[in-house]
């Protein structure tokens, strides 16, 4: 078992091709979820479908959920208040980048370490070495 | 109950069809300072939500405002979407109905939607925000109530209020929300978020008083 | 602590997926993994458990690597490494 993630954007293309991209670096070991979209498909977050994929995803391991910029982040802290999850459910929301952070989370997930210790690489990927000269 | 009823769904359809009228204003507010879409997507989030009501069978005003949050998060998009979402579902627990004389629940469920508001965006008022227009509605309805003012008249002070908070966001400088990336620059637009919080309580209060002066 | 060297055979060099393998493959021992691109920069040395780390190295095909291996498990570690290296890694 390792730690899941959820992938949060206003878009569902970029949430489902992220999801996309991370699951390919981790193999079949970790869970992933993407939430995108508003419930109509227009552009935007949808807690409901957040919480959904927080639930979905959690698989008792931890969730680090990582998301695209600005309402996503009130819509998954409003989906986390509709869980009302229990304190030793561990959930995570990352300040990551996106793409690169998912990468690095589905990576480092898929070598067994902590949610503490997946977070802390997800976060890392700010600086992630992309042009290497 | 029955009268409890009616009025939860003709305050979801004022707040709706108010919504669309002023989608156009809305938008035109949130241009200069946001993404230019405010007025769509509540426009968008009200819609869908009368249409829910619309086909639910439970219209109790917790059941009506409960599936008004719900429907809000999920077809809003932007960020009032968990904000109003947010807003509604603490009414939603703390105002058991409104028809009849109740103005302090009124006034607990203004303050418990403040409440929800603020803990969910962290904003306080001076900030450019709903709260601007939120806040001054709570202090004023719960200034009436220890008057002793009834139902429509602590709304209608709150919606006073609310428009006069409104008001006071245009020589205000954004630092919370979209609007604060244009520092300086935000200084001059009327705060959309604050306007259509003003056209919800001003919707809720008219249903009210109307409901009031016909029976 | 053992060393080893190899050389990157595989067309998309350690990035993206094959980096995510050799960071797997190298988390699954107790040991300590360091790699050095012999390269690129031989002074320059990443955890091999870190896929930000290893990225940093720029490994491509036709590149020298240099592990360090440090542990209880350290030769086996060496060999898994290897075969991994050495093996179809872009699968």
């Amino acid at each position: 078992m390792a730690v899941a993630l959820v992938i949060v954007s206003h878009s569902q293309q970029v949430a489902d091709g992220v999801r996309d991209i991370a699951e390919q670096m981790a193999g079949d070991q970790v869970v992933i979820r993407a939430a995108g979209g508003a419930a109509d498909g227009s552009l935007g977050t949808n807690a409901e479908a957040i919480a959904r994929a927080i639930t979905e995803a959690d698989q008792g391991d931890g969730v680090l959920i990582l998301v695209d910029l600005g309402s996503a982040v009130l819509s998954t802290e409003t989906a986390l208040e509709m869980l009302g999850l229990d304190a030793d459910r561990k959930v995570q929301l990352s300040n990551a980048p996106l793409v690169e952070g998912a990468v690095v989370a589905a990576v480092t997930a898929s070598t067994g370490q902590t949610l503490e210790e997946v977070a802390s690489a997800a976060l890392d990927a700010k600086d992630m070495t992309k042009v290497v000269r | 109950m029955s009268d409890n009823e009616q009025i939860g769904i003709r305050i979801v359809r004022r707040i709706q069809s108010v919504i669309h009228a002023n989608t156009a204003e809305l938008n035109a507010f949130d241009r200069p300072i946001g993404d230019g879409d405010h007025g769509t997507n509540l426009d968008r989030g009200f819609t869908a939500v009368l249409a829910k009501i619309e086909s639910q069978s439970d219209q109790s005003l917790a059941a009506v405002f409960k599936t008004t949050a719900m429907t809000l998060i999920s077809t809003v998009g932007g960020a009032a979407g968990p904000l109003y979402g947010t807003a509604f579902l603490r009414i939603s627990t703390a105002i058991p109905e409104l028809d009849g004389d109740h103005p302090r629940q009124v006034a607990a469920a203004l303050t418990a939607a403040l409440g929800g508001v603020q803990a969910r965006g962290k904003a306080t008022t001076g900030e450019k925000t709903m709260v601007d227009a939120l806040a001054p509605a709570v202090e004023v309805s719960n200034a009436a109530v220890e008057e002793g003012a009834d139902t429509v008249l602590v709304l209608e002070r709150a919606a006073t209020a609310a428009r006069t908070g409104m008001e006071a966001t245009i020589p205000m400088r954004a630092t919370k929300g979209r609007a604060s990336y244009l520092g300086e620059r935000s200084i001059g637009h009327q705060d959309p978020g604050a306007t259509s919080c003003y056209l919800i309580i001003q919707a809720v209060a008219d249903v009210v008083r109307d409901g009031s002066t016909s029976t | 602590m053992e060393e080893a060297q190899f050389t990157i055979t595989n067309s998309a060099g350690l990035h993206a997926r094959p980096a995510a393998h050799f960071v797997r493959t190298a988390a699954g021992f107790e040991s300590s993994v360091r790699v050095r691109n012999l390269s690129r920069d031989a002074e320059r040395e990443a955890d091999a458990k870190s896929i930000l780390s290893v990225m940093t190295l720029g490994i491509e095909q036709g590149h020298i690597i240099s592990i360090t291996v440090d542990g209880p498990d350290e030769a086996a570690a060496i060999e898994a490494l290897r075969a991994l290296v050495e093996g179809n890694i872009d699968k």
